[in-house]
């Protein structure tokens, strides 16, 4: 039973921590984010199993865990609030051209960022060249280029 | 300039800026929050810190526990008792209360001369050294979340008693 409340407890409570986190921190893993999520997940893993180390606890603890993300996948189809609420929305921070330069600011993402992301995916040198970009809700910068 | 970012834009996506502030103001919250809470780790809110280390003295003075006030469901727990007696006379030890149903006692140095039960308690008997004092270190570990009381006992005047809380 304690195994069933422990990976529920785990799952709202990384769910929380991460929203904290905000969308930029995972998003584009560096090879020190890679680490850290390594760390995040052996620190987590303790604490889930416990000292009971059967077959039947791993698969009540995997168990908890996906109920728990389909069931909340399954709500979100359902709810369209509760996916916004959820997901969050895509925020624009270029706008034909323009930086906007306090939502930048919120988001914890620089100029450089952008730029970077644009030359990454678009090949594009300037901001001026840029019609739209997008930090989607996963975190990622869309750039949409002008024509 | 700023009032226009806060606006809502429909194209190309759809914006909810309201919302969307909401989530940064939750964001930075929060931040603040985990540093509050690291620092409450740092000074032993949770355990094995300056706050968490406690100790109790019984009235007559003769007996003394060093115990932690705060810890963690399923890490182990140092409680040290010392008593003062006569020199090279035993002195009998009662230990009663949750914290021995619930806690499985590690270990337990230096082992006693006697060690017996009475009711839901135990009862050890401890030699003296040359000045009267007799030292028990005991290691505990326990996978109870909440409060456990602790009551030690060394003949009929001196008695303490102590709670402990292990978070889950």
């Amino acid at each position: 039973m304690d195994s069933i409340i422990r990976a529920a407890g785990m799952y709202i409570a990384l769910m929380l921590l991460f929203r904290v986190a905000g969308r930029r921190s995972l998003a584009d893993l560096t090879t020190f984010d890679f680490v850290l999520l390594l760390i995040i997940g052996e620190a987590t893993q303790q604490a889930l199993l416990g000292d009971d180390f059967s077959f039947t606890n791993a698969m009540l603890v995997i168990a908890t865990l996906i109920v728990l993300d389909v069931g909340l996948s399954l709500a979100k189809l359902n709810s369209k609030p509760l996916a916004r609420l959820l997901d969050g929305h895509a925020t624009l921070v270029v706008e034909h051209g323009r930086f906007l330069h306090h939502r930048i600011h919120r988001a914890r993402l620089t100029e450089d960022d952008i730029l970077e992301s644009a030359r990454d995916s678009q090949g594009i040198e300037k901001v001026e060249q840029i019609k739209f970009a997008i930090v989607e809700r996963n975190g990622k910068i869309s750039i949409i280029p002008n024509e | 300039m700023t009032d226009d970012e806060l606006v809502s834009r429909q194209q190309p996506v759809q914006e909810d800026m309201t919302m969307q502030q909401r989530v940064w103001r939750f964001e930075r919250v929060g931040w603040y929050l985990l540093v509050v809470i690291v620092l409450l780790g740092l000074a032993g809110v949770f355990g094995n810190g300056p706050l968490s280390n406690a100790q109790v003295t019984s009235a007559d003075g003769r007996l003394h526990v060093e115990y932690q006030r705060l810890s963690r469901s399923g890490t182990t727990d140092s409680l040290r008792i010392t008593v003062r007696g006569s020199a090279r006379e035993p002195i009998m030890v009662q230990l009663d209360g949750s914290l021995l149903r619930e806690a499985s006692i590690e270990t337990l140095q230096p082992q006693p001369q006697a060690s017996l039960s009475q009711g839901k308690a135990i009862l050890l008997q401890l030699g003296t050294s040359e000045d009267g004092i007799a030292t028990l270190y005991l290691t505990l570990r326990s996978e109870y979340v909440g409060t456990l009381e602790c009551a030690v006992r060394a003949g009929p005047s001196s008695a303490v008693h102590f709670s402990t809380f292990l978070f889950p």
